[in-house]
């Protein structure tokens, strides 16, 4: 027995904009997922790895002003980086490859840990947003309200935009920042102006198509691990995939160095997500010069971004009909 | 309202006007009821037809109708991870409501549909008479004046469905919510409803006030009576009245209203014969809606 009952009251007052009720979509998904350890750790984890291309910033910018960091760098770019031309650049004039260096550590981070962190908290949060409603027929209360299907997936998709832009586009532009700061002289930003952009439109050349086709997979069952499978799957044979073409056997060729996988210029990458990822990115930092194989990559992840949502927004639209 | 799905036409040239007061959508599995709803909410496409609701044109403003209505579906439906309080706030957001107002008024909403303290606790865990509830609590929550029920008291216990009936008829007698009420249940029908809507094969079959399809097509009354009932029938017959014995023993006396129920008495009196009990007939929902249900199988075309 309450101790005190209202009854029933009327409600008058000034309703939001519907254009902004994508956002509570977006935000009800970001609590629910927040409340996952799992994920809060890995999280946490992803962004360890912004201490390696932390440190390559930091000891590029000691050896302008003291030579002995010059030494190892030099190594470096030899070496794992495959780019000796910049190496002997740097010798000679440090401060002209500073732009070129931090985009490689930059496009480092991006391609190497980030990634695969990336693949790995699509795969566990993207098959529970759509899949999770098909099954649980939670459409049936979304779109009772006055929401479209595309509004439903912009919310949705905002909310895997919000968690990979807290580990590939936060921890890139920290990792710029943390550049500046270690930097001898604040000038450089002079110089580097342009990286943050850059950071900026990697990160939407990498989330935008990758959460179209997470979802899509997400919408195609009321299993959310079938969802995964499919997900893991798509990255794990396209990159196999990829390497045994690239690298058929007898060819000579052992295993790709990191420079090779960074700026992928083989004709194979259109059939690996992780490689054509890899060439826009790749051009996005101006690390990859041949303009005219870029537009296929382009292309591809057009193409995945527009059928992936089309195809979500035909099952929503389908299942509404039964 | 026409829709088509392929062949097969789930509402075929239905039309109807539904009037303030809660409106019973009666028809059996497959009739074109949760079509009808969803089609009014425009949740299914590729229909054809016109129509005003609540004066917003259909099909054009459907999304601005779905702001002013408020609708419980039929289907076991949840946003899976969300407490009851959650899922009632996230709903009052989604229809407009500012962040803060949605928790408060989804409060009272739950407060005023029974939920209790169960409103803080993940909805997967909830039973079937709760969920329905939370699907209540969900479609109040923007304080709508027009409420589609699709089968609310499917999985109530008795005392919760009386509650639930009682929270409907508030609504539209004090509230003035209009109400449209589909359900399989008869009875739930015949304790709120102001009027029926029948649907069979995908056309409305009836369409009237309770009031009016209760009154039989003339005067009747039912008559049961003590003992040996010929001499009775007899006098009705000389008298030139029609009766009719039903297997119960009860005596349906037709073309007598209430107005010249002394000729009854009379004849009573003349005969000797005691009566028990004597009422004004009226025609049962069930009656009502299984005629209309057997006329849309005889004669697909006819209505009611």
């Amino acid at each position: 027995m309450p101790v005190h009952d209202l009854g029933y009251r009327e409600w008058i007052g000034k309703r939001n904009h519907p254009l902004i009720r994508p956002l509570y979509v977006a935000r009800s998904g970001i609590m629910l997922i927040w409340r996952r350890k799992m994920l809060k750790l890995l999280l946490m984890v992803a962004w360890l790895p912004i201490i390696i291309p932390s440190l390559g910033v930091f000891c590029f910018e000691q050896a302008i002003s003291d030579p002995q960091y010059m030494r190892p760098l030099s190594q470096l770019l030899r070496g794992p980086l495959q780019r000796p031309d910049l190496a002997v650049e740097m010798l000679q004039d440090p401060v002209s490859v500073r732009h070129e260096f931090w985009s490689i550590m930059i496009l480092g981070f991006f391609r190497a840990p980030q990634l695969y962190s990336m693949i790995l908290l699509i795969g566990l949060i993207a098959p529970l947003l759509v899949s999770y409603d098909l099954r649980s027929k939670a459409y049936l209360q979304y779109f009772s309200r006055p929401l479209s299907p595309s509004e439903y997936i912009l919310g949705k998709s905002a909310v895997i935009w919000f968690f990979l832009g807290m580990i590939t586009t936060l921890p890139g532009l920290v990792l710029y920042l943390l550049g500046i700061l270690l930097s001898p002289e604040l000038s450089v930003v002079t110089t580097t102006w342009d990286i943050p952009i850059r950071i900026l439109l990697a990160s939407v050349a990498l989330i935008v198509p990758t959460t179209a086709l997470a979802l899509s997979y997400s919408a195609c069952t009321v299993e959310n691990r079938y969802a995964s499978f499919a997900w893991f799957a798509t990255w794990i044979m396209g990159f196999v995939a990829h390497q045994i073409l690239s690298n058929p056997p007898g060819s000579g060729r052992g295993r790709g160095r990191m420079g090779d996988r960074m700026i992928d210029t083989e004709r194979w990458h259109l059939i690996s997500p992780y490689h054509t990822l890899g060439k826009v990115e790749s051009w996005i930092f101006g690390l990859d010069t041949g303009e005219a194989s870029v537009w296929p990559a382009i292309f591809v992840l057009l193409a995945i971004t527009a059928i992936g949502t089309f195809f979500v927004r035909s099952r929503l639209i389908a299942k509404l009909s039964i | 309202m026409t829709k088509l799905y392929g062949g097969f036409r789930a509402l075929d040239d239905v039309s109807l006007e539904i009037k303030t007061g809660i409106t019973g959508l009666l028809g059996p599995n497959g009739s074109g009821k949760s079509t009808l709803i969803k089609s009014l909410l425009g949740l299914v496409q590729n229909h054809q037809g016109t129509g005003c609701v609540l004066n917003l044109t259909w099909p054009e403003e459907v999304r601005k109708i779905r702001d002013l209505v408020g609708y419980l579906p039929e289907d076991d439906c949840y946003i899976a991870g969300l407490t009851g309080i959650e899922s009632v706030a996230f709903m009052a957001n989604l229809s407009g409501l500012p962040r803060t107002e949605g928790l408060r008024r989804a409060h009272e909403i739950t407060d005023f549909c029974d939920i209790g303290e169960e409103k803080y606790r993940p909805v997967e865990g909830y039973s079937t008479g709760m969920r329905q509830k939370l699907k209540f609590a969900q479609a109040l929550v923007h304080d709508p004046p027009l409420l589609i029920l699709d089968e609310p008291t499917t999985g109530l216990d008795p005392d919760q469905r009386d509650s639930m009936l009682n929270r409907i008829r508030t609504l539209a007698r004090d509230h003035g919510k209009s109400i449209l009420l589909s359900t399989h249940i008869l009875p739930d029908v015949k304790a709120v409803c102001d009027q029926v809507t029948i649907l069979a094969r995908g056309k409305v079959q009836v369409f009237d006030t309770i009031e009016n399809l209760s009154k039989p097509a003339e005067p009747t009354l039912n008559v049961t009576i003590y003992g040996d009932n010929q001499p009775f029938l007899s006098a009705l017959g000389t008298a030139g009245h029609t009766a009719q014995v039903r297997p119960d023993g009860t005596l349906k006396i037709t073309g007598v209203g209430t107005d010249h129920v002394h000729r009854i008495w009379d004849l009573a009196a003349a005969t000797g014969t005691a009566i028990r009990r004597l009422a004004p007939a009226q025609n049962s929902l069930e009656e009502i809606f299984f005629r209309a249900v057997s006329a849309s199988e005889d004669h697909p075309h006819a209505r009611t």
